[in-house]
């Protein structure tokens, strides 16, 4: 493959008990060095090549199919139906639920990642405060976050229930009387969905993400600080959160684009969407017209939205946050 | 030379001298069931020149799945469509009539199969599906709780009013009992609605409710704000997570047959089954299957309907029914009496063909975002955040956009 006698040479010392990897890093580092740079960046593309089949065949290729196929009928038997903008002039119509559908999607995002960052944030704060059991604390935190959804949305079914859950058994203990239904109420349903995101596996991985940016922040800082007589409330708004504007500018995007993409796999489960429309999202309602009611056009035109839905709001976050995020740290 | 001997033995039959065999492709939700029961088995040992291809496809995505093999050219030789399948796969032309192969068929007659089959040979113009069994809704009841408070069973003779009686007789706050269960399965919200008088799917073939649907969802928000009936907590699909008629908190439940294989290991209360109640008379029920359908492009077709006659066969089904605890599909068979007959219950197997006497596939003839987003809505009804009338109107209003308008039966109220 690599025909530069330089490199031939360089490669064939590592012939034998080497192994293959062992061979390989120092060929690409020869490649990159004696080969000219279109040579050497046409074989990095070839061991991409695999991934970059995968990208197109699996992700980018639906993404692009499904564009065309929002314009069309189609029940997956026969060919599509070219139908012109009738799925969008349906959807905007305002005759279906398209418009609380969104209602709730955008309700249940900003609420999820409110819910989410705060949560993360807050653990991360925990631990870095060096109380004992910290790294226990930190284990339990992160638990729920690697149970599989199906069996956490069943857990929180027999906790939730308003009958016989146990969340409700408890603040009647304490005196509440009538205890919210919390998923079947459709004034409480999306809040609950929102409040469970503190056990997704992001959730998880944000804690993380937090807790290293908080170990990045100079000490001193915090020592200055004390010494001017700050308060822990000051430390934090004009110290900790600057500093660490730019991991909560990042967790803050992903969070949202978790949400809105993880949402399926939390409210499905738990609700259906119901009781209802009261907890359906756009993910949701994309499954049930796609694979349930084999409304494929509609459900990609409906795919479409959320992923205008998705750059917009990542758009609006970043220029919102161009008088926020403090770079120079 | 006994080397050679063996040599030429593989040679030949790798050329098929000894007789090829035909492989038929057949796909399904449900593994294949255990031995003495395996059906494909006991048709390979019968008729060695086939072989069956056997497909396991998970229920969730069954329906999704054969479409993309349809899609793909990929679709197996023997379908079992399930009841809105059969109705799209026919109109695309993907499955073949199978008048022709019936009528040459020594044992199976049309007449012997269950009555909606025919119902939808009628509407389709053709027979393009024969029931491999079927499942149906029964009215399930604590005994022991009946026993308690002197009333008696439920029977084939019991009315609405019979049931709302009962249930409210059976009702006991302080013990945290419910007269009834709220409603899990999805089939039972349109069975009852078929109870209440509207057709579901009417003469012409579309989607048509109305009145009944609007008077029963009146009557269970009623019986639910009282007490009598559970208030729902239902998981996507009608799973429960907890129920409350197996906990010995509910004196009845409206449920799937199924159900059956479940509460057979139930030890606290003796329990059975009966048919559901009539209003004015009429009992509406729906009943569940999978259509036996032939590829249209398959290759192997007379093969293909070979495999189906054997599994509608008496001995086909016996193996079918015993082997997955489900009804056969053939009056003369059914008949017999098949089903699980559990520690404490059931006993009353007599309630299914009672049952099927007045069974339809009725909502499942639609594809399934009709029927589910208005359970969806029945389920905001029994809890007080729509009325009856806006969700039957919803419904409604559902079914037009995704049926045409045409094919959506008026009903006065809604504009």
């Amino acid at each position: 493959m690599l025909r530069t006698p330089h490199v031939l040479n360089h490669c064939s010392k590592y012939d034998g008990d080497e192994g293959l990897l062992k061979a390989l890093i120092p060929c690409f580092w020869a490649a990159s060095n004696v080969m000219p740079r279109r040579r050497a960046n046409l074989i990095a593309y070839l061991f991409l090549l695999p991934w970059i089949i995968g990208l197109v065949a699996f992700v980018g290729g639906p993404i692009i199919a499904i564009l065309p196929l929002s314009f069309t009928s189609w029940n997956l038997l026969g060919a599509p139906r070219w139908i012109g903008l009738r799925n969008y002039v349906e959807m905007f119509s305002g005759r279906g639920d398209f418009w609380p559908i969104v209602f709730n999607t955008l309700k249940y995002a900003i609420a999820g990642v409110f819910v989410s960052v705060i949560w993360s944030l807050f653990i991360a704060l925990l631990l870095n405060r060096r109380v004992p059991g910290a790294g226990l604390a930190a284990s339990l935190c992160f638990a729920p976050a690697v149970v599989p959804y199906i069996a956490m949305a069943f857990a929180l079914q027999l906790l939730l229930r308003a009958d016989l859950g146990v969340i409700n058994y408890w603040l009647k203990c304490v005196g509440i009387q009538h205890p919210p239904d919390w998923l079947m109420d459709p004034d409480v349903v999306l809040w609950t969905l929102a409040a469970v995101t503190i056990y997704t596996y992001y959730t998880g991985q944000m804690m993380l993400i937090f807790d290293a940016a908080l170990k990045q922040v100079p000490k001193e800082l915090y020592e200055v600080a004390s010494l001017d007589g700050a308060s822990s409330l000051t430390i934090f708004r004009h110290i900790t959160l600057p500093m660490i504007s730019p991991i909560l500018l990042f967790n803050v995007v992903i969070g949202f684009l978790n949400t809105l993409n993880m949402s399926f796999t939390i409210i499905y489960p738990l609700t259906a969407g119901g009781p209802g429309k009261a907890s359906t999202v756009l993910s949701v309602d994309i499954y049930n017209n796609a694979f349930k009611g084999f409304r494929i056009g509609y459900a990609c035109a409906e795919a479409v939205i959320l992923f205008v839905l998705c750059a917009l709001s990542t758009l609006f976050i970043f220029w919102l946050s161009k008088r926020r995020v403090y770079y120079e740290a | 030379m006994k080397r050679l001997v063996i040599l030429l033995a593989c040679v030949l039959a790798s050329f098929g001298v000894f007789g090829e065999q035909i492989v038929i492709k057949y796909a399904h939700w449900n593994a294949l069931p255990e031995d003495p029961f395996n059906y494909v088995k006991a048709f390979e040992t019968l008729y060695p020149q086939y072989k069956i291809d056997f497909t396991l496809i998970a229920e969730a995505e069954y329906p999704a799945t054969l479409r993309q093999m349809a899609a793909t050219d990929t679709l197996p030789d023997v379908l079992c469509l399930w009841e809105h399948d059969i109705v799209e796969f026919a109109k695309a032309g993907y499955v073949i009539p199978l008048d022709k192969y019936l009528s040459q068929s020594k044992f199976l007659n049309i007449d012997d199969f269950i009555p909606a089959t025919k119902e939808l040979m009628e509407m389709q113009g053709g027979l393009y599906g024969l029931p491999w069994c079927y499942a149906t809704h029964v009215l399930y009841y604590n005994k022991d709780l009946f026993d308690k408070k002197g009333i008696p069973y439920p029977n084939e003779n019991w009315t609405w009013d019979d049931f709302v009686k009962a249930a409210r007789a059976l009702t006991d706050p302080a013990a945290g009992i419910y007269g009834c269960d709220a409603i899990v399965f999805h089939g039972i919200w349109w069975d009852l609605i078929g109870t209440f008088g509207d057709p579901i799917i009417d003469e012409q073939g579309r989607f048509a409710i109305g009145g009944g649907a609007e008077k029963l969802l009146t009557e269970l928000y009623q019986l639910t704000q009282e007490g009598v009936i559970a208030k729902p907590a239902t998981l996507a699909m009608g799973a429960a997570a907890v129920d409350l008629f197996a906990a010995g908190k509910a004196a009845m439940k409206f449920d799937g047959s199924w159900m059956t294989t479940q509460y057979k290991d139930i030890t606290a209360f003796a329990w059975d089954i009966a048919p559901t109640p009539t209003v004015d008379g009429r009992r509406y029920v729906h009943l569940h299957t999978g259509f036996f359908a032939i590829n249209a492009k398959s290759k192997v077709k007379d093969a293909a309907w070979k495999f189906i006659e054997f599994c509608l066969s008496h001995f086909g089904q016996t193996l079918i029914v015993r082997g997955e605890t489900i009804f056969s599909s053939r009056a003369s068979l059914a008949s017999h009496g098949e089903g699980i007959y559990g520690i404490k219950g059931p006993t009353n197997w007599a309630a299914v063909p009672v049952q099927v006497e007045n069974g339809h596939w009725g909502y499942l003839l639609f594809p399934s975002t009709v029927w589910m987003d208005a359970v969806n809505d029945f389920y905001a009804v029994m809890l007080g955040n729509i009325s009856p009338a806006t969700a039957v109107c919803r419904a409604i209003d559902r079914a037009k956009d995704i049926l045409g308008a045409d094919k959506v039966a008026p009903y006065a109220p809604c504009p």
